[in-house]
C-alpha cells in the first residue's frame, strides 16, 4: 500500500532508543492497524545511535520487501532529537508516533487516529494498566504534580503512542527531554488535546525496578517543565522572588547583629553569624542579578521570540496579502471558519 | 463596536482599516467579528487559539496592522471611538505617541482608581515618562516605532515607558470613558507584585541594556567597598592584636569581594547577550529622529484602529 511516500495520509514515526522489543512483529502489527484506516501510510524508523539488534531486525524487514524510511543517527541524541529527525522527513498531514516496544495493543491505535476528527492531538492513556499499587501511586503523584504545575492534567505522559496534526509540530520545537511533555506543550499553544483510553499491550512489561536515579530524573523533569511554562518569559519573577527572600533574610540577621553591637555591647567581630548574614546578602544579590541578566537576554531577543501563536487571520475579500505577512497568511487552515 | 468606529472615522475622509484580535474567547466573538470582516473589507480579524493575555493580543494586532498610525483600544467600548480624531490631530502635530487619560474614570474607587493612581505615580517616577494614565488602552502610535518595540509578557501597561528607549515625543490628551458594559474585569490588587517587578525590569533593562558591563560594575562597586573595609580592618586587627585574626570579618570581606567579582562577570555576560541580541540604540533613535525642525506636515495619514477583543476571564 505505502508505495508512494509523497501521497501518504499518515506518517508513523518510530524512534528506536535503548529499549526495543521485537521490531518485526511490532512493525507488522502497527502497519496492519494503520492501514485498516484506509489511507496510505509511510513508516519512518529513527535509530537513535547504533543499535545492532534493531538494525538486524530492520534488515530482515527490508529484505521482506517492507517499505520504510530508516534514519540513522550517529550517536544517541535522545528521543526528542530522534522524533524531530523523523518529523522532518514526514510528509503526511497526520503524524503518529509509536514506541519501539509494546505499549498498547496495536489494533487500538485506530481509535487514536479517529479521535483527531475532533481534536488536534490525541494521546494514549494505557488503561486498564498493569503494575502494582506502588507503581500506580508513583505514577499518580508524578502526573498530579505536572498537572498542578502546568495546569494541564494528563494521566500517561510516559506513553509514546500519540497522533497529531502536522501544524502542531510546526509550532513547537522539541529539545532535551521535552518529548514526554509534548501534549502539555501543545495544549499550552492552544491546541485541543484529548486523551484516549487504549488497552495496554500484554507484552508491556518493565523488568527491574526504578532506581533512585530515575526518581531524580523525574523530579528534574518536573522542575524543568515548571520553569519552562512559568518563567522562561519572565526570569525575574522567579529569580527575583528567591533573591529578595535571601537578601531580606541576610539583612535581617545583619541588622540584629548591629543592634546587639550598638546597644547590648556584644562584640561584632567575633560572631560567626556575621559570616552567615553576609553570605545571605551576597547570595540574594547574585540571584537577583542572574534574573536581571535573564531579562536582558529576553529583552534583547524579544522580537524573535514571539510568545503567542496566531491561529489565523481572517480577511475578506481574500486577496493575496502574501507580500505583507507571508508567514501569517500561510498558516490558514479550515478551522472554525 | 464596529459601527461606532466606522461612524467616528468615516467623516474624516481618511483611509483606515480595523484589526480585531480575538484572544481565544470561546463565545461568539469570533463569529461576529468574521461576519463583520465579510461585509467590510477594511476589517481584518486575528484569531488566537487560546487566551494569551492583553500584551500578546496587542503585539499580534500591531504586527498585522498596515497603517502608518496605529490606534489601540479595548474591545469593550470603555473608550470612545469618537476620541480618535483628537489623537490623529495630535499625531499630526508631530508627536510619536499619544496616550489617553481617562480623567473621569467610571470605575470603582477603592479597587481600581486608587491602586491605579499609585501605580501611575510609581511608573512615572521610575521610568521618567510622565503619564497620568498608563492603563488607558486608547493610544496612538507611529507604526514604524511601535512595530520595532519589543512587547511581551505583561508589558502593555508600560508601552510608553518601553518605547521611551527610542525617545519618542509623547503627548497626553483627555478622553471620554464609559462604564463597563460588556465582559468582566479581572484586575484586582493581586497584580501589584507583578507590576512592581515588571517596573523594575523595565527601569533597569530599558535604561541599561546597551551597557550592562558598566551597570553591573556599578553594582559591584559598593560590594567591593565593603569588602575592602572589612579586609583592611581585619588586617589591622591582625597586626595590632598579635596574630589573632577575626575569622567572621575576614570571611565576610572575602565573600563580598567574590560577589563583586561575580557581578563584573555577569556584566560581561550581559554584554555578550546584548551583542547577540538585535536591539540597537542607533536603530531606535533613527525611528524618531527628524531632519530639520517641524518640517514634516503629514498629508494623508492612514489611521488604523486596532482592538483587542479578549475575553477577560
Amino acid at each position: 500500500m505505502s508505495d508512494h511516500f509523497e501521497h501518504a495520509d499518515i506518517s508513523a514515526i518510530i524512534p528506536i532508543g535503548g529499549r526495543s522489543g521485537d521490531l518485526t512483529t511490532l512493525f507488522r502489527e502497527y502497519r496492519r492497524a494503520l492501514e485498516s484506516l484506509g489511507g496510505r501510510c509511510e513508516f519512518i524508523l529513527v535509530l537513535d545511535g547504533p543499535r545492532p539488534r534493531a538494525e538486524e531486525q530492520i534488515e530482515t524487514l527490508l529484505q521482506q520487501g517492507e517499505k520504510l524510511t530508516v534514519i540513522e543517527l550517529t550517536r544517541s541524541f535522545g528521543e526528542s532529537t530522534a522524533l524531530t529527525a523523523g518529523f522532518q522527513r514526514a510528509s503526511a498531514p497526520v503524524i503518529v508516533t509509536l514506541p519501539s516496544y509494546d505499549q498498547v495493543d496495536a489494533t487500538e491505535i485506530t481509535k487514536l487516529v479517529r479521535a483527531l476528527d475532533k481534536s488536534d492531538m490525541a494521546v494514549a492513556h494505557r488503561w486498564p494498566r498493569a503494575g502494582g499499587a506502588w507503581e500506580s501511586a508513583r505514577r499518580r503523584v508524578f502526573h498530579r504534580t505536572i498537572g498542578r504545575v502546568t495546569g494541564q492534567t494528563f494521566r500517561d505522559l510516559g506513553c509514546g503512542v500519540r497522533a497529531f496534526k502536522r501544524r502542531v509540530l510546526e509550532e513547537i520545537a522539541l529539545y532535551g527531554d521535552q518529548h514526554r511533555f509534548l501534549p502539555v506543550l501543545a495544549a499550552r499553544q492552544g491546541f485541543r488535546v484529548v486523551e484516549v483510553d487504549l488497552r495496554q499491550s500484554s507484552r508491556d512489561r518493565f523488568e527491574g525496578t526504578y532506581k533512585p536515579r530515575d526518581y531524580m530524573r523525574r523530579a528534574l523533569d518536573i522542575f524543568s517543565i515548571f520553569f519552562l511554562v512559568r518563567f522562561t518569559k519572565r526570569p525575574l519573577r522567579f529569580f527575583g522572588m528567591v533573591g529578595a527572600t535571601t537578601f531580606g533574610l541576610g539583612v535581617a540577621v545583619l541588622a540584629l547583629l548591629v543592634v546587639e553591637r550598638l546597644f547590648l555591647d556584644q562584640p561584632l567581630a567575633s560572631r560567626p553569624a556575621l559570616l552567615l548574614a553576609s553570605l545571605l546578602v551576597v547570595l540574594g544579590l547574585q540571584v537577583f542579578a542572574l534574573g536581571l541578566l535573564g531579562e536582558l537576554i529576553i529583552f534583547t531577543h524579544a522580537r524573535e521570540l514571539k510568545d503567542y501563536q496566531v491561529d489565523r487571520i481572517y480577511e475578506f475579500p481574500q486577496k493575496q496579502a502574501a507580500s505583507v505577512e507571508p508567514q501569517l497568511v500561510a498558516t490558514t487552515d479550515a478551522r472554525d471558519a | 463596536m464596529h459601527e461606532a468606529l466606522v461612524s467616528a472615522l468615516d467623516p474624516l475622509g481618511i483611509d483606515f482599516e480595523m484589526v480585531f484580535v480575538n484572544d481565544g474567547s470561546r463565545d461568539r466573538t469570533l463569529e461576529i467579528a468574521v461576519g463583520i470582516a465579510q461585509s467590510d473589507p477594511r476589517v481584518r480579524v486575528v484569531n488566537f487559539r487560546r487566551n494569551y493575555g492583553q500584551t500578546p493580543a496587542m503585539a499580534a494586532g500591531i504586527e498585522a496592522a498596515r497603517g502608518d498610525i496605529i490606534v489601540t483600544m479595548d474591545g469593550d467600548l470603555q473608550n470612545d471611538p469618537r476620541d480618535i480624531p483628537l489623537f490623529l490631530e495630535k499625531m499630526d502635530e508631530g508627536y510619536d505617541i499619544v496616550v489617553g487619560w481617562r480623567h473621569n474614570r467610571q470605575d470603582k474607587m477603592v479597587s481600581r482608581k486608587i491602586p491605579s493612581r499609585i501605580a501611575n505615580r510609581l511608573i512615572a517616577k521610575a521610568t521618567g515618562v510622565n503619564i497620568r494614565d498608563n492603563g488607558c488602552s486608547l493610544k496612538a502610535y507611529r507604526a514604524q516605532l511601535i512595530k520595532r518595540i519589543p512587547l511581551y509578557s505583561e508589558m502593555h501597561r508600560f508601552i510608553p515607558a518601553v518605547a521611551n528607549i527610542a525617545g519618542p515625543r509623547i503627548a497626553e490628551i483627555k478622553v471620554r470613558h464609559h462604564a463597563r458594559k460588556f465582559g468582566q474585569s479581572k484586575y484586582g490588587l493581586s497584580r501589584v507584585y507583578k507590576v512592581l517587578l515588571d517596573l523594575m525590569v523595565i527601569k533597569t533593562v530599558a535604561s541599561f541594556t546597551s551597557r550592562p558591563l558598566l551597570w553591573f560594575s556599578m553594582l559591584a562597586l559598593p560590594l567591593a567597598g565593603i569588602a575592602t573595609v572589612a579586609l583592611v580592618w581585619s588586617l589591622l586587627d591582625f597586626l595590632t592584636n598579635g596574630g589573632q585574626l577575626s575569622l567572621p570579618v575576614a570571611g565576610s570581606g572575602v565573600i563580598f569581594m567574590t560577589s563583586a567579582f561575580i557581578f563584573i562577570c555577569a556584566g560581561a555576560l550581559g554584554e555578550l547577550a546584548y551583542k547577540l541580541g538585535d536591539l540597537r540604540e542607533a536603530e531606535f533613535s533613527a525611528l524618531t529622529q527628524r531632519l530639520g525642525l517641524r518640517s514634516r506636515p503629514r498629508s494623508t495619514p492612514a489611521a488604523e484602529p486596532e482592538k483587542n477583543m479578549g475575553n477577560p476571564r
